[in-house]
């Protein structure tokens, strides 16, 4: 239990009992009634899934420069909860446009470069499964996590560059947050709650990693049990 | 490693000529989204009636009628009664948040000086506010 223990996990039960009772309390908007409080688990998964993907930048940057395998470790976990929150942005966002838009999915640049950067970073796990040796693993995933941070902005800004469906930023703007008070704190407490929920399963899933790699390393020092057995050969065969 | 290394370097490269060619390659004319009604004016001759696209604009404040034959609305590029606009004749089910005022993408086609389309999808717009608070409400 390193890095706050316990007091963690029961920070995280309180800031999401705050943001929940947040959700529900705060004021209806006038153009969209109940279903823009969709905005108060679609926008936090959407940072968490930013925020996770700079993690993992962080993480495999630090991995290059101090080969340190706990930054492996870090920018690993960081991934899979990325991974895990943009899917969940890409599933909120389309139970709240079927409503609002009238559509479940569109054709909008938001939704397709989100929906890329799923697939890219899902490529990223992947090609840590596919790569055994620890060493060779790390590199590789370390340049793959630096090149694919490339689509945050490209995400963040396509609402920007690009004529879409979906709203360009609300708080993300310059200039004043162009939103009610009341929803901007629900927001704004939302965002907190999902930002200790993410360092809690960062930190979880980085201990799992520590435990299967120490497993790994206990596997290695142990003798096969193959070393037993002959492996059988072709009579006649060449040695 | 050394052949790994010319695999990364060869994708690298490929991602960013495609990145370049989003930014630089004027490809906007393929990826735009939908046409404002003053681009869709402007473009009439290369739409050519039964050629589909999306035509994105305001709901004219007061031009909803309900007519037996679908719903009559004209669509501007921006929300000042002077701005260019469109009269469109909308054939399938109206969005749930459809009113006047209100921003749309509809697809479908040119049918004389008409927009004729079947599907409509509701854009709204980056403002949030209770219902009581007056300044942006619709």
């Amino acid at each position: 239990m390193r890095l706050f223990g316990h007091r963690l996990s029961i920070a995280a039960g309180i800031a999401v009992a705050m943001a929940l009772a947040a959700a529900f309390t705060a004021p209806p908007d006038a153009l969209q009634g109940n279903l823009q409080r969709l905005m108060y688990v679609h926008v936090p998964a959407a940072w968490i899934a930013f925020l996770a993907f700079g993690v993992t930048l962080i993480g495999s940057g630090l991995w290059l420069w101090r080969r340190d395998s706990r930054h492996d470790r870090l920018a690993a976990a960081s991934a899979e909860v990325g991974v895990f929150f943009t899917g969940l942005t890409l599933a909120l966002g389309s139970v709240w446009g079927k409503p609002v838009w009238g559509v479940w999915w569109t054709w909008d640049p938001r939704l397709v470069t989100t929906a890329i950067m799923f697939f890219v970073y899902l490529g990223y796990l992947a090609l840590r499964r596919a790569t055994v040796e620890p060493v060779a693993r790390a590199r590789r995933s370390a340049v793959f996590g630096i090149v694919a941070f490339v689509q945050v902005p490209i995400v963040h800004l396509s609402v920007l560059w690009w004529r879409t469906l979906h709203q360009p930023p609300t708080v993300l703007r310059p200039g004043h947050p162009t939103i009610d008070h009341a929803m901007l704190a629900a927001l704004l407490l939302n965002l907190l709650a999902f930002t200790v929920l993410f360092v809690l399963l960062v930190r979880a899933r980085m201990r799992l990693a520590a435990a299967e790699q120490e497993h790994e390393l206990r596997d290695g020092e142990r003798e096969l049990a193959g070393a037993a057995v002959s492996a059988p050969r072709l009579k006649g065969a060449q040695q | 490693m050394k052949r790994y290394r010319l695999l990364v370097i060869a994708l690298g490269g490929l991602v960013l000529v495609l990145l370049g060619l989003l930014m630089f390659g004027n490809l906007n004319s393929n990826l735009v989204y939908y046409l404002t009604p003053q681009e869709a004016l402007t473009k009439k001759a290369e739409f050519t009636e039964g050629r589909r696209f999306q035509l994105g604009g305001f709901v004219r404040a007061n031009s909803v009628v309900r007519a037996p034959d679908g719903l009559r609305f004209v669509v501007a590029t921006g929300t000042s009664p002077e701005s260019p606009s469109i009269p469109v004749l909308h054939r399938g089910a109206p969005a749930q948040l459809f009113q006047s005022g209100i921003g749309v993408v509809l697809e479908g086609s040119w049918r004389g000086a008409r927009f004729v389309s079947d599907t409509m999808l509701i854009k709204h717009d980056e403002n949030y506010a209770p219902p009581q608070s007056g300044g942006e409400q619709r």
